[in-house]
């Protein structure tokens, strides 16, 4: 593990001494995303449609090459040029199969993943106006293809080692100025492609990564932190004025451009289209903050991450399953975007993240996940061998 | 960083005084091609650029990736120190020659073919609909910031560019037309997008007129001239939170707009009043005008036709 000088500010915010005094809550509207009861007439149709036949062979997954289903392969188009792996992505698409009399409910889908998603989305606070929902939602689902990183290339003089210390000192500095997750989000964004667009010293690699969470609590908070007490957590290593150089170099090298899409959303989008637990929603944040930290993680789509993060969550979960449960799955899970290789492989990265996520040095995450508000899924036993439970499952 | 952006765009010629400081046309020297800057100078304090700046400009950024026909390219942004408290943000716009100002000024007499005002004003509520969508209002629509192409394209330009400025502009009064404003903006009450559906509904006329239609001197001039064409409105429109009266206006009745406008159709002449409608909440929006028989008896009777 490189260890970089700016490790030694540490004791500044040492939060992993005192793991049960240090815990604040996490502020966020999405921690109220738990099981959320619907009655709608279309959901209900369809579950009373579905409820007659052999739960084994109700809901099956395979592949879809089709295009018919016009409203969920909308955004399609847009992915299938963008490769994680080399290879074309197919979308994977999940649908009633294999039955019979089944064909007024595969038309039924769309629409009935049409209104889940609109429900969803008010509900998470993200909208105003359910009229605009759908179309705000194929636009998430276009804008966020825009939002993964050709490669993992890092500039000569980085590691991913490195990388991942100065994530996890910036997952600290965010949780302690209590900020919105998305907020961290979109600074690792802001830094990943800062990293490829401007150049920097190893000497003030830490200076950018704080400049990237400055920039991003400017786009999404309502309260900002002074410039003074940054530099004072960066135990005034640096100046005030080469802060505010730095904001300029960042911002100009991005050209101004700070849109992002956060997977967080997907993942509270889907986590309610599913009707997933408060423990599986909690679980699935875990292994995607977790994937932050992985350096090889940036070249996949937003939408990609997050539902990985909550496939591998039900996994390891192993919840009961229940009729209901798996229909809003199914539902849900055609909302991913990619091949089925490519979420297996972000499935391994975060169960092999989260297998070692305790013994690492970079363990901020680990242990934000480790209380009891968010039901302590970072010390789950089966994140142990979740990788296992990965070989067997496929 | 401040020579970085000289050099790569050697200013040609000042385009325009403009609201928000001087607009230079510039020469990218990579490409060859020319383009139009626009520097903000925005105050920066202790803790750097200010958030509505970087909120603005990567709202710009963002609405840049759709690439839309009817909007003017952004393509680059920079910023510069000036000095401690103040720096400068210049945008940098692909350049067109034109705009609708110069357009109808050239045009000549009789003016623009009913067609081609039409084609026009799909085009320029194409762009307002679709900067609407993405919560951007214009604020300060009118011909000189309409540009045409020599292909006959239109793009919106300036837009955007009020919120970034609005500190600013209230440090420096400048002297903005009154004419395409709406009368919430001139009774100083709240608005939203309709203040630019006005706009575009004034410069509707003005194509067929080819001068504007409201040409008010202050703000109680420009209402008065408002209300001679479209009448005084109903007490109950009259937004309560102003401090200009309703009484102090003559009781005029609406007149028809083909006094005004007299080369004007019948569905043109009906698209015009709901854009020229006194309550900013009634007014059509720039989608549903897009959807109006003006637009499409055009393409059905080329359906017909085929």
């Amino acid at each position: 593990m490189a260890r970089t000088g700016f490790c030694d500010s540490k004791p500044l915010l040492d939060l992993h001494k005192k793991v049960d005094e240090r815990r604040a809550p996490l502020r966020t509207w999405a921690n109220a995303c738990g099981p959320i009861d619907r009655r709608q007439p279309i959901a209900d149709e369809s579950r009373m449609a579905t409820g007659k036949v052999e739960p084994e062979h109700r809901w099956e997954r395979r592949l879809s090459m089709q295009t018919s289903e016009g409203i969920i392969m909308g955004f399609h188009e847009d992915s299938r040029t963008h490769t994680a792996d080399g290879c074309v992505d197919e979308p994977v698409l999940l649908y009633p199969h294999g039955l019979q009399g089944l064909h007024s409910l595969q038309a039924l889908v769309p629409s009935l993943l049409r209104h889940e998603v609109e429900m969803a989305l008010e509900k998470l606070n993200l909208i105003w106006d359910r009229t605009f929902a759908w179309d705000m939602f194929l636009d998430m689902m276009r804008t966020q293809t825009w939002n993964s990183l050709p490669n993992t290339d890092l500039p000569r003089h980085f590691t991913d080692a490195t990388r991942a210390v100065l994530v996890d000192w910036l997952i600290q500095v965010h949780e302690m100025m209590h900020f919105q997750e998305e907020t961290l989000y979109l600074a690792i964004h802001l830094l990943n492609r800062s990293l490829r667009k401007i150049q920097v010293t190893t000497a003030n690699l830490q200076l950018l990564g704080m400049v990237c969470l400055f920039l991003a609590a400017k786009k999404e908070e309502c309260l900002l932190p002074e410039v003074s007490g940054l530099c004072y957590l960066m135990d005034h290593t640096y100046t005030k004025h080469q802060l505010l150089r730095m904001e300029r170099k960042v911002l100009c090298g991005l050209k101004f451009d700070l849109s992002f899409t956060s997977p967080l959303h997907f993942l509270l989008l889907v986590a309610s289209v599913a009707h997933c637990s408060a423990k599986v929603v909690w679980m699935a944040r875990y292994l995607l903050e977790l994937s932050l930290l992985e350096g090889q993680c940036v070249v996949f789509q937003p939408v990609q991450l997050a539902g990985a993060a909550l496939c591998l969550s039900r996994q390891v979960l192993q919840e009961p399953p229940t009729p209901e449960g798996e229909a809003a799955w199914c539902l849900a899970y055609s909302i991913h975007v990619g091949s089925e290789t490519v979420l297996l492989r972000i499935m391994q990265i975060l169960a092999s993240a989260a297998a070692r996520a305790h013994s690492r040095e970079t363990c901020a995450t680990f242990i934000k996940f480790s209380g009891l508000e968010t039901m302590h899924v970072s010390g789950h036993p089966g994140l142990k061998n979740a990788s296992s439970l990965l070989g067997i499952c496929t | 960083m401040a020579h970085a952006t000289s050099i790569q765009y050697e200013p040609v010629a000042e385009i325009g005084g403009g609201a928000y400081g001087t607009v230079y046309k510039a020469r990218d020297t990579e490409s060859g091609q020319f383009v139009a800057l626009k520097s903000v100078r925005v105050q920066t304090d202790q803790n750097g650029l200010p958030i509505s700046t970087v909120r603005e400009v990567a709202l710009l950024k963002r609405m840049e990736q759709f690439d839309h026909p009817n909007v003017v390219r952004l393509m680059d942004v920079c910023a510069t120190t000036r000095s401690d408290q103040e720096t400068k943000v210049t945008l940098v716009f692909e350049h067109v020659d034109q705009d609708l100002k110069t357009y109808l000024e050239k045009t000549p007499s009789p003016g623009l073919s009913p067609e081609r005002i039409k084609d026009l004003m799909r085009q320029l509520l194409c762009g307002l609909a679709f900067l609407h969508s993405n919560r951007v209002m214009h604020r300060d629509l009118k011909p000189e910031n309409i540009l045409v192409t020599s292909q006959g394209q239109v793009k919106l330009a300036d837009f955007g560019l009020a919120k970034i400025h609005s500190c600013h502009m209230a440090l420096t009064p400048v002297v903005v037309t009154l004419w395409y404003r709406p009368p919430e903006v001139l009774l100083q009450s709240s608005y939203a997008t309709p203040v630019d559906i006005w706009s575009t509904g004034c410069i509707f006329a003005e194509m067929f007129r080819r001068k504007p239609l409201f040409c008010g001197e202050s703000e109680v001039d420009q209402l008065g001239k408002i209300f001679e064409v479209i009448g005084l409105p109903p007490e109950e429109e009259w937004p309560t939170d102003v401090t200009l009266s309703r009484t102090n206006f003559p009781p005029l009745m609406p007149r028809p707009i083909a006094d005004f406008v007299p080369e004007i159709n019948e569905q043109g002449a009906q698209l015009l009043m709901k854009m020229l409608t006194f309550d900013p909440l009634k007014r059509i929006s720039a989608l549903n005008a897009l959807e109006h028989s003006y637009f499409q008896d055009e393409e059905t009777l080329t359906q017909k036709k085929s």
